[in-house]
This record gives structure tokens, sequence and C-alpha cells, in this order.
């Protein structure tokens, strides 16, 4: 009994073993622990949705706030409901909501939309951000973070104490017991759970946990990723809505599974991407990431991982440039605290981006001709040699920064570096006979 | 809209035609969770000093301020000296019964706090509901139990129910909990088996719907990465450790 009662868990890499294993066992019986979860939420009196897409998903949030009578709602940072576009859905329909995350409230002020899964606003400035408030605000502000983070205290308080609905996502539920886990370090996610009338998680149908036991693994796990942190500072189990006794708490609790393309990846070839725990730890390593920012991705998931939920979510023909933007350096696959093998899913899209003929044909061709290049030696050199030649009228400085016709496509963005006066074969050969 | 029954067909349908990438289990859950908690408890009745002191480190190392007195009799004076250093005057606190009994809040308001206790249970109606709030948004200090100390990440384990507002501990920009041996856990590991136990074949510390982990203040680096404290929940939290039990 003893040795059983200390037995801690596994640490390190075989602590991100049990994690993986567990969120595969888990998928393994999805049907069961999610028939698990729906059960216990509905006998603790809470209400579960099911959205096939986006669409529905939006219809379903916003029916709840317009039944009970909302014109405020408060959020608290969720992917999900980037995802759906919730916040157009909702201010189309009258009802204001605000971002209460830090970060999400000044990208919302900007109109923007998140640059990093778990800091959104990462590509401002405090000067930007006191910009923001100023225009909000209609006074001057000063461009300090510890005051311009006073002022949105003050802000959001209010709103916190006046919304009627608090809408969430969730990291994890607990099919076992029925609770939904929100993790937050601001502690916003437990004033969007306490104070509203109605609270609303949106979540992933994969982000179904089976036990108390299996949620503490996650848990020791996730901000060591995440933030560098050894827990977040705000760990949040909900349970359905406020019971019998207590004095505060929503009355109305609603749980909205999403599917979105998630649920066919459990047989798809991106099974494994419905690990994620959505830490960014992959964002923060991944070299394409920290030259091009979240934005450039386009899509509401950034980064490598965010290649793959983007194919997930929308398809492949959404990812046939960014199946591209990789190194395939593997630092996500290492960084990744569940193991997912990113770099091998990203060359699984690019294979099936090429067959199903995605990518547009002139890029198809030149890919061709270069695979037919550079798997044949004698070939490859009589094509740097030609191209030795070619380049004369293009390059500058040792660049080529301006190729005619629709090779300017390629430059418009970014040089190309010029064949070498001497290829490095071509000195090779020429070491090897001097040696001689 | 889809159906409960669509939603898992799907589901289904798909695990048929992959059921696993590879051989894997869930976590092994206790199999008599309570009688695995109350060994925990036990064992740690021996060794509670080492589990406090990892608890204090870890505790300060999240920015919490750590506070030791020996009785029950000397936790007035440590709030007491919290407010003055603060310029604070208004206290709202959990219901004597979930904290230290009702000879602190007497002992507080001697000292000239303003100390409003929470009901034992619900609010008798929306005004009541709704003058409470606004009398905890307007406190300076806000004072709680804690149901388990975790010495692994400095975290505090507040379970909300009857008696025991959630908001107590998250709208006033100072935390204040109280604390005694019988609430410190060494580990993550042992705080699921409290849970599992909780949930199962157990006693919980109250029936309410949220069990929230409280890992020093509230915190925020979404500016310029520039780690600023306070932003939403408390600005400050305190967890007085009181050496002689809480239950006299």
């Amino acid at each position: 009994m003893r040795r059983e009662a200390f037995a801690g868990f596994p640490e390190g890499e075989a602590l991100r073993d049990r994690a993986r294993a567990i969120k595969e066992a888990t998928l393994q019986r999805l049907d069961h622990h999610l028939e698990r979860l729906v059960g216990n939420i509905e006998r603790l009196g809470g209400h579960v949705h099911y959205a096939a897409n986006s669409e529905e998903a939006r219809r379903i949030v916003v029916d709840i706030a317009r039944r009970a009578g909302a014109r405020m709602a408060v959020k608290s940072k969720s992917m999900a409901t980037e995802e759906i576009d919730l916040n157009e859905a909702l201010e189309r329909e009258g009802i204001t909501p605000v971002e209460t995350d830090l970060g999400e409230y000044i990208i919302q002020l900007a109109h923007e939309r998140p640059s990093h899964i778990i800091a959104p606003a990462i590509h401002k400035t405090k000067g930007q951000v006191a910009e923001l408030f100023e225009r909000e605000l209609k006074r001057p502000v000063e461009a300090d973070p510890e005051e311009l983070t006073r002022i949105a205290r003050a802000e959001l308080r209010q709103k916190f104490l006046q919304a009627d609905i608090g809408i969430t996502g969730a990291n994890f539920a607990v099919a076992e017991t029925g609770t939904v886990v929100l993790v937050t370090n601001e502690g916003n996610g437990r004033m969007v759970t306490s104070l509203p009338r109605v609270h609303v998680a949106v979540m992933g149908a994969e982000k179904v946990v089976p036990s108390m036991t299996d949620l503490m693994v996650f848990l020791a796990i996730l901000a060591k990723s995440a933030t560098g942190q050894k827990l977040s500072v705000y760990t949040t189990l909900v349970r359905g809505p406020r019971r019998a006794g207590e004095l505060e708490g929503p009355e109305e609790f609603h749980l909205v599974l999403l599917d979105s393309g998630r649920i066919a990846q459990l047989g798809g070839p991106l099974r494994e991407a419905l690990s994620c725990l959505r830490c960014g730890a992959c964002l923060n390593v991944c070299p394409v990431y920290r030259q091009i920012g979240g934005h450039a991705y386009g899509h509401t998931y950034p980064g490598p991982i965010g290649i793959l939920l983007t194919a997930m979510l929308e398809g492949t023909q959404s990812v046939k440039e960014l199946a591209h933007a990789s190194s395939l350096c593997g630092a996500c696959a290492d960084a990744c605290p569940v193991r997912i093998d990113i770099p091998k899913m990203l060359i699984e899209l690019r294979r099936e981006v090429d067959e199903r003929k995605i990518a547009p044909w002139i890029e198809r061709v030149t890919f061709k001709l270069l695979a037919r290049v550079l798997t044949r030696p004698a070939l490859y050199r009589l094509f740097a040699r030609v191209g030795r030649v070619l380049q004369r009228p293009f390059a500058r400085e040792g660049t080529i920064s301006h190729l005619p016709l629709f090779f300017g496509d390629w430059t418009r963005t970014r040089d190309l570096p010029p064949v070498a006066a001497r290829t490095f074969q071509e000195r090779w050969a020429a070491e090897r006979e001097r040696a001689r | 809209m889809t159906t409960r029954a669509e939603f898992f067909a799907k589901i289904r349908g798909e695990l048929q035609r992959k059921p696993a990438l590879f051989a894997a289990s869930t976590a092994a859950r206790p199999e008599y969770p309570a009688a695995q908690a109350d060994t925990i408890r036990r064992e740690l009745a021996e060794r509670w000093p080492a589990t406090l002191e990892a608890f204090r480190v870890e505790f300060e190392r999240v920015a919490g301020v750590f506070h030791r007195v020996a009785s029950l009799d000397d936790v007035a004076p440590a709030i007491d000296q919290i407010a003055r250093e603060r310029g604070a005057r208004d206290l709202v606190s959990w219901h004597p019964a979930s904290v230290a009994g009702d000879g602190l809040s007497r002992a507080l308001t001697a000292r000239g706090l303003g100390v409003h206790e929470m009901p034992a249970g619900e609010a008798a109606d929306g005004a009541e509901r709704a003058r409470l709030r606004a009398v905890t948004a307007r406190a300076d200090l806000g004072l709680t139990g804690v149901d388990l100390a975790i010495a692994e990440t400095g975290t505090l384990v507040l379970v909300s129910g009857a008696g025991r507002p959630r908001s107590t501990s998250l709208l006033p920009p100072c935390h204040i909990a109280l604390f005694d041996r019988t609430a410190l856990v060494e580990s993550l590991y042992q705080v699921g088996v409290f849970l599992e136990a909780w949930h199962g074949d157990g006693t919980p510390p109250a029936a309410g719907a949220v069990v929230n982990f409280i890992t020093g203040p509230s915190r925020t680096a979404d500016i310029e990465l520039t780690l600023t404290r306070g932003v939403h929940g408390p600005k400050e939290v305190h967890a007085i450790f009181v050496h002689g039990g809480l239950r006299g």
C-alpha cells in the first residue's frame, strides 16, 4: 500500500511517453470516454451539444446566448472559439463579445487575430498597446506594461461583473467525473466560470481524458511545455452548474463538442495530431515560425502543429503552400510534450498535395524536373554550368534579386543565391587532383 | 443540427478504420482511493516538516508570501499586520466553519478591520446575492481555508461549496489562505489520489461544483513578455501556516 501511495508519476522523458500513451489509449476508445463524459455532465444538470462544423457550433452558442437574453458575453482565451469565428456571429446577433485574456483583449481592440497560441499579442509593442488603450478610453495612457495591465484589470473587471454569459474553451474534460478543466495564468477563466449566469464551454471532441489520475499527468506536463512553469497559476475544475448551497456560479452549464474534421482523422493520416495539447512549444522552437510570425500562416492555428490542424479542419487544399513552410528540422517533434511526429505528417501532406494535384501545375512540373536533375550527377553538373552562364545578367553583389517571367514570383519576396563561380564539386575535384 | 447519435456513429465508424496507432493504456488509477488518501495523510503526519519546507520554497518561487504562526491566537495579529502594511480596511471571508471557527472574525473586528463573512449557504434572493458580490468586489482582503497544499508546485487547492464562494479568493487584490499540516501533500500524483477519492469512495471537503488550483498570484506576460502580477485575480497571495492546527 505504501509503495503505491507514494509512487509518483514518471519524470522527464518517461512522463512524455506516459502522456502520449494516455492520449492514444483515450482515442482508441473515444466513443466510450465521450459517452461517460456526456452522461456525467447531464447527471450534474449540464447540457451537451454536438457540432459537426463551425457553423453548427456558432449557431448552438448564439442560440444559448439569445435564450439567456444576453447582451454581453465575457470570454476567456480559447482557440476553439477563434476557430469557429464566434465573435462575429455574436456581434451579428447584437451580443457584445469581450475577450478577457489580456493578450486577446489587446488584439480584439486592434481588430486582429492571435499570432501565437498562448501569447496572442506577442507581435505588439507596449507603445502600440498604449495607443490602442488611448483610442478605447479616450485619454492619455502611459506605455508601461504594469500601468497597462492595471488599466485592463479595471476595464475588464466591470465587464466580468456585468456579463450575462461566460464563454470558454476547455483544456481537458474528465470523462469519469464530468469535469471541464480550464488552465489560465490571469484568473479570467475563473471569472468567466463563476460570475455570469450562464457558462458555455466549446471543446474539440478529442480533448477528453478518462480519469482524474490521467488529468494530473497532463497537468504535470502542460505548463512546463507552455511557459516553463511547474503549474499554471489557475487550474479550474468545473463540474456542471452551481450546486445547491453555493452562493455563486452559473445556473446553466453547456458543453459544445466540436468535430470540424477532427473525427475523420481518427481513421485518417493526421490521427497523431489529435493528441495535441495546444501548449505552443513547437511554435517557440520552430525556425520558420520565428522568422515569419503567427499571422503569416493565415489561419487560426499557426506554427508547425498549426499546419496539421489547418489541414485537419479545413482540408488539405488549404495547406498546399503551408505544407512547405517547414525546414523539416525536427525541432517541433523534439519539443512536443506528447511526441507528435510533426515532420513525418508534413511530408505526408506534401505527398498528398502532390498526388491529388492540388498544387499549381507549374510548381508540380518544376519539382518533377528538379527531382530528375538532383538524382542524376552528370545532369546536375551540366545544369550548374548552364545556370552560371544564364544568371550573369541577374546576379548583383552575390545575390539574384530579380528574375524574368514567372520566375519573378520566386524573387518577389526573397533573394536567390547564385550558382558559385566554382562549385563545391569542381573545387573538390581540383583538391583531389592536387593531393595526388 | 448534428444529433448525439450521428456524432457517436461517426466516431465509431472512424475507429473501425483505425483502431490503434500502437498498444497503449491509460494511467493506473488507485483501486481504493479513499484508503490510499488516508495512508498518505497518516504517513505525512509523521514527516510533515519536510513537506512544509518544500511547500514554502515552491510557494515563494511562484511569488507567494509564506507566514508561519504558532497557534490560532496568532492568526489575527498576522492578518492585521498584512492589512496595516497595505492600508487595507475590509476583509471578506469564507463562512467561519470553513476557515477557523468564530473566534477569528471577532479578533479581527476587535483590531478594527471591517469583516464580512459569507453566508453558510445560498443567498435569500437575487438582491442579497448582488449585495454580497458587491461587498466581495470592494474588499481589500479575501480570507479562505485550504483543502490541499501541494509541496511539489507550491499550489493551494480550494474546493467550492456552501460557505465557500469562489470569488473570495478571486476578486479582492490580496488573498490570504489559512492552513495547517492536515492540508499538506507532496506531489501532483497524490493530489490525483485525493481527487479520485473525492469523486469516488471518499468524502469531498465540500459539495460545490468547482475545484481551484491556485499557484501564486495572477500573472500575465502578454505585453512584450514582461511579467506583471494581478491582472484579473489577486496581486498577492499569502499562505498562513498554523502550527498548532486550525481546529484548536
